[in-house]
């Protein structure tokens, strides 16, 4: 399994009352969107790996937002940051912390919800489409703008999603990557921390989990 | 009289001089046909400056729908002037003078204006003077809807 990933390091702050850390599945690659994304005309999409990954690192220090209804975007409403963005087979994986303190909103919907029924969008700015007239456009080139949480059945990929941490105020980073690692305002693109950031589920739990997602979905 | 070689040696330069004009033809239609595969493909290729991976809400749809009647008639209404050009002085007549009101007139007329044709700045600042800020600025935006300043 290929994995790019890259990060933005922030300082560990222990017990920190506005830092939840999430972890979610923004989008796939090279896989076309299981429904039209709102600005493509009604066509679906697919964004090409290459694309997203020359993408990553506009994607870094990027807000997510939300909208009331849980529905679409709203970029008044930033609830969080996005520190880590990860290419992991088809997914494109990130990681970040939500502002549970300022939006506690936010983090009841996540944690009081249905789980798995939560997703995310992402929002792309001057994206190249390969082809206008084909019936699924390829996106070869974008800008990575924003992300947002959202209802799965909402959001244009099937397959994303959105997970708080179960233990809030700790650092994503400590829990994630060596203390040594963690440096304010350095940029990192590690392979290794990558790994520990978003490590790889076990088998049977990722079948399971596919599998409640699909329901979900179905329903 | 030439000889059986000279004439071979002229019938060949012939064939290669026709054989040179048809290649020449030939990379002439390869270029015309290169450049507009190029001018095809970046037509089909395009920018798009937003695109969200959320479906498009009920109401997203329904502004969009709007917005293309809009534009829609906007452009029917540009087609209808530009073909009918003679109809573009009428529209753009002077819109009629409308009269001051008699109040505002009497109080003009105490303060020494009477005529209304044309208002110097200064004279109306002094004739206004008395007047509360409100009330200026209403008489002023009297006698701007009648045209008598501008």
């Amino acid at each position: 399994m290929k994995l790019e990933a890259m990060a933005v390091t922030l300082p560990e702050v222990a017990g920190h009352p506005n830092r939840a850390p999430f972890t979610g599945v923004l989008t796939l690659v090279d896989e076309p969107s299981t429904k039209p994304p709102s600005g493509a005309r009604g066509h679906r999409v697919i964004l090409t790996r290459r694309a997203a990954l020359s993408a990553l690192p506009s994607l870094l220090g990027m807000a997510v937002d939300y909208a009331p209804s849980w529905d679409g975007h709203d970029s008044r409403r930033k609830c969080g940051i996005i520190t880590h963005a990860d290419v992991e087979g088809s997914r494109l994986l990130v990681a970040g912390y939500l502002f549970a303190k300022d939006f506690p909103e936010v983090e009841r919907q996540v944690r009081q919800g249905v789980p798995g029924t939560m997703g995310m969008s992402w929002e792309l700015a001057d994206a190249h489409v390969e082809d206008m007239r084909a019936e699924i456009w390829t996106l070869t080139r974008a800008t990575f703008t924003g992300a947002a949480i959202l209802l799965r059945e909402k959001a244009a990929y099937r397959n994303t999603s959105f997970e708080l941490a179960a233990a809030r105020c700790r650092s994503t980073m400590t829990r994630l990557a060596p203390a040594e690692c963690v440096q304010a305002g350095a940029t990192g693109h590690s392979r290794d921390r990558a790994r520990v950031a978003f490590p790889k589920r076990p088998l049977r739990k990722e079948q399971t989990w596919n599998h409640q997602q699909a329901k979900t979905w179905s329903r | 009289m030439e000889s059986p070689t000279g004439e071979n040696m002229v019938a060949l330069t012939e064939s290669m001089e026709r054989m040179e004009s048809r290649l020449e033809a030939a990379a002439a239609l390869v270029e015309r046909a290169a450049t507009l595969l190029e001018e095809r493909e970046s037509s089909m290729s395009g920018e798009v400056r937003k695109i969200v991976a959320a479906v498009e809400t009920s109401r997203e749809a329904e502004l969009q729908k709007k917005l293309d009647a809009a534009e829609q008639q906007i452009a029917e209404l540009r087609a209808e002037i530009e073909t009918k050009p003679e109809a573009q002085p009428e529209t753009h007549a002077p819109s009629a003078r409308r009269t001051v009101p008699a109040s505002t007139a009497q109080f003009l007329a105490k303060q020494g204006l009477s005529t209304l044709e044309s208002v110097e700045a200064g004279a109306l600042d002094a004739a206004l003077n008395g007047l509360s800020l409100e009330q200026r600025i209403a008489v002023k935006a009297q006698l701007l809807r009648a045209g008598v300043v501008s």
